[in-house]
C-alpha cells in the first residue's frame, strides 16, 4: 500500500517534468514561429510598398511615351498578379512562397521592361517626377532584399531549432511545419539593373 | 538566440563575401580602408561626426574600400551597417556613407545607406540628391575629401532634427527612479507597520513619535535616486573621444534605405 502509493507520486513526478519540458520546447518553437510571422509580414510590406509606387509611375510614363501602351498594360497585369497572390503566414511552405515569388518576379521582369523603356524617350529621363520614382524604385528594391534575408535568417532560426532532437518530437506531435525559404531567382539578381546612372 | 542570428549573419556573409571589412576594433566614424584621406582630413572628419553624435546621437560612419567584393554598391553598404550596428538600438539611427574610388578603368560608387530610425528625416530621393547633386562633382574630380565632407554636412542638416537626447540616458533615469521609488515604498510599508505596532502598545504619543520617522528616513530614498540621476548623465557624456560614438557603434538596424550613385 505505502510502496503502491511512492509509485504513484514518482509517475506523477516524472509526468510533470516531461510536460513541463514540452511545454518550454512549445513555447520556444511558438516565439521562433511568431518572429518568422512578423518577419513575413515585413516582407510583404516591402513587396506592398512597390506595389504603391507603381500607379504614379505608369501615369508618368504614359505621359511621355505614349506607344508602349503594350509594355505599360504588361506592368498593370504584373502588378494586379502580384498583388493578388496572398500567403497565409501559417502556411508558408514551398509552394506557396514559390508562387509568391513567381508573382513578384513577374513584376520585377515587367517594371524592368518599362525602364528599359526610358531610353528612347529623353524628356522622360529628364523629367523630375520620374526621376524621384527611379530613386525610390530603388530604394525599395534594396529594402525587399534585405527583408528577404532577414526573413531567411529568421525561417533557418525556427527551421534549426523545430528539427533538432529532442524538440522535433514536440514539433511533430504539435503540427510545427518547416518554413520555406526566399530562393535567389534570376529576376531578383537583375534587380540591381534597376539602378540608375 | 541572438548569438545564433549573429553567427548565422556572420556565417552566411563570410561565404558570400571572403573580404568582407571585419568590425574595426576602435569603432569611429571614419573607416579609411583605400586610404584616400589624409591624416588630418581623417581627424578633420572624426571630429565633426563624433560632435555630431554627441549633440544628437545619430551615427554617421564613412567607409572607404577599394573592393566591393563582388556586391553591389547597396548592399556592401547596408551589409556594412547591419554588421556593423551603426547607430543606437533604440532609435536605429545610423548611416553608412560608402565610396569607393575610381580605380584605373573601374568606375567609383558612392551608397549612403540609412538606418530605419532616419528613414523619415533622409528619404531616400534626399540620399539620391546628396550623392547625385553634392558628392559626386567633388568626386568626379578627385576630391575625396571634399566630397565626403560635403555630403556628411548635408546629412547631418537633415538629420539633426530627428533625434535630440543622448542615449541611455533616459533609461538610466527610469531605473534609478523605480529604485528610489522601491526604497521609499519600503520604508513607508515600515513605518507604517512601526506605527501601527506603536498604536497598539502606546496611544496618541507614540503615533507622534513614529511619524517622525519617514522624516528622517526619506533622506537616504530621495538621495539615492539623485545619485541614480548622476550616474546616467554621466554615463552618457563619458568616454571623451570616442564617447561621440557612446563606446562604439549602438546596435542599429537598417531596412534598405538609401541612395547612391557612379562617377
Amino acid at each position: 500500500m505505502k510502496k503502491g502509493f511512492s509509485t504513484i507520486l514518482i509517475v506523477v513526478a516524472v509526468v510533470a517534468v516531461l510536460v513541463m519540458w514540452c511545454a518550454g520546447k512549445y513555447n520556444g518553437l511558438v516565439k521562433s514561429e511568431e518572429a518568422v510571422t512578423a518577419q513575413w509580414g515585413q516582407v510583404e510590406n516591402v513587396y506592398q510598398r512597390r506595389a504603391d509606387l507603381i500607379p504614379n509611375l505608369v501615369q508618368t510614363v504614359k505621359g511621355y511615351a505614349k506607344h508602349e501602351e503594350s509594355t505599360l498594360t504588361e506592368v498593370v497585369e504584373a502588378r494586379a498578379k502580384a498583388t493578388s497572390v496572398n500567403v497565409d503566414p501559417s502556411k508558408l511552405n514551398a509552394e506557396t512562397l514559390e508562387q509568391f515569388q513567381n508573382a513578384q518576379a513577374g513584376l520585377t521582369a515587367a517594371l524592368g521592361k518599362l525602364l528599359v523603356v526610358r531610353e528612347a524617350y529623353p524628356e522622360l529621363k529628364a523629367d523630375k517626377m520620374f526621376l524621384e520614382l527611379q530613386a525610390q524604385l530603388e530604394g525599395t528594391e534594396n529594402r525587399i532584399n534585405v527583408e528577404r534575408n532577414k526573413y531567411n535568417e529568421v525561417a533557418k532560426e525556427y527551421n534549426t531549432a523545430m528539427r533538432q532532437f529532442p524538440t522535433n518530437i514536440v514539433a511533430a506531435v504539435f503540427g510545427f511545419e518547416t518554413k520555406a525559404y526566399f530562393k535567389a531567382d534570376e529576376s531578383a539578381s537583375k534587380a540591381p539593373a534597376v539602378s540608375f546612372e | 538566440m541572438r548569438k545564433l542570428i549573429i553567427s548565422i549573419i556572420l556565417g552566411c556573409s563570410c561565404l558570400l563575401a571572403g573580404a568582407f571589412p571585419q568590425k574595426p576594433a576602435v569603432e569611429g566614424p571614419v573607416n579609411d580602408l583605400a586610404s584616400l584621406l589624409s591624416h588630418a582630413q581623417v581627424l578633420e572628419l572624426q571630429h565633426m561626426l563624433v560632435d555630431f553624435a554627441d549633440s544628437t546621437s545619430n551615427q554617421i560612419c564613412v567607409v572607404t574600400v577599394n573592393s566591393l567584393e563582388g556586391m553591389s554598391a547597396s548592399q556592401f553598404a547596408i551589409q556594412i551597417g547591419l554588421e556593423w550596428k551603426v547607430g543606437s538600438a533604440d532609435f536605429n539611427n545610423g548611416v553608412v556613407f560608402l565610396v569607393k574610388p575610381r580605380i584605373g578603368s573601374e568606375g567609383g560608387e558612392v551608397f549612403i545607406a540609412v538606418g530605419r530610425g532616419l528613414e523619415g528625416a533622409i528619404p531616400d530621393i534626399y540620399c539620391h540628391r546628396i550623392v547625385n547633386d553634392v558628392v559626386i562633382p567633388y568626386l568626379a574630380q578627385g576630391d575625396y575629401y571634399g566630397g565626403i565632407k560635403a555630403g556628411c554636412e548635408k546629412l547631418m542638416a537633415y538629420a539633426s532634427g530627428e533625434y535630440k537626447e543622448a542615449l541611455d540616458y533616459d533609461e538610466d533615469d527610469e531605473i534609478a527612479g523605480i529604485i528610489a521609488f522601491l526604497v521609499i515604498l519600503f520604508f513607508v510599508v515600515l513605518v507604517i507597520m512601526a506605527k501601527n505596532r506603536n498604536n497598539r502598545g502606546n496611544g496618541g504619543n507614540g503615533g507622534s513619535g513614529g511619524r517622525r520617522g519617514p522624516d528622517i528616513i526619506f533622506i537616504p530614498g530621495s538621495g539615492l535616486g539623485r545619485s541614480g540621476g548622476f550616474g546616467g548623465g554621466f554615463g552618457s557624456s563619458s568616454g571623451g573621444f570616442s564617447g561621440g560614438f557612446h563606446g562604439g557603434f549602438g546596435g542599429g538596424s537598417f531596412g534598405g534605405g538609401g541612395a547612391g550613385g557612379r562617377f
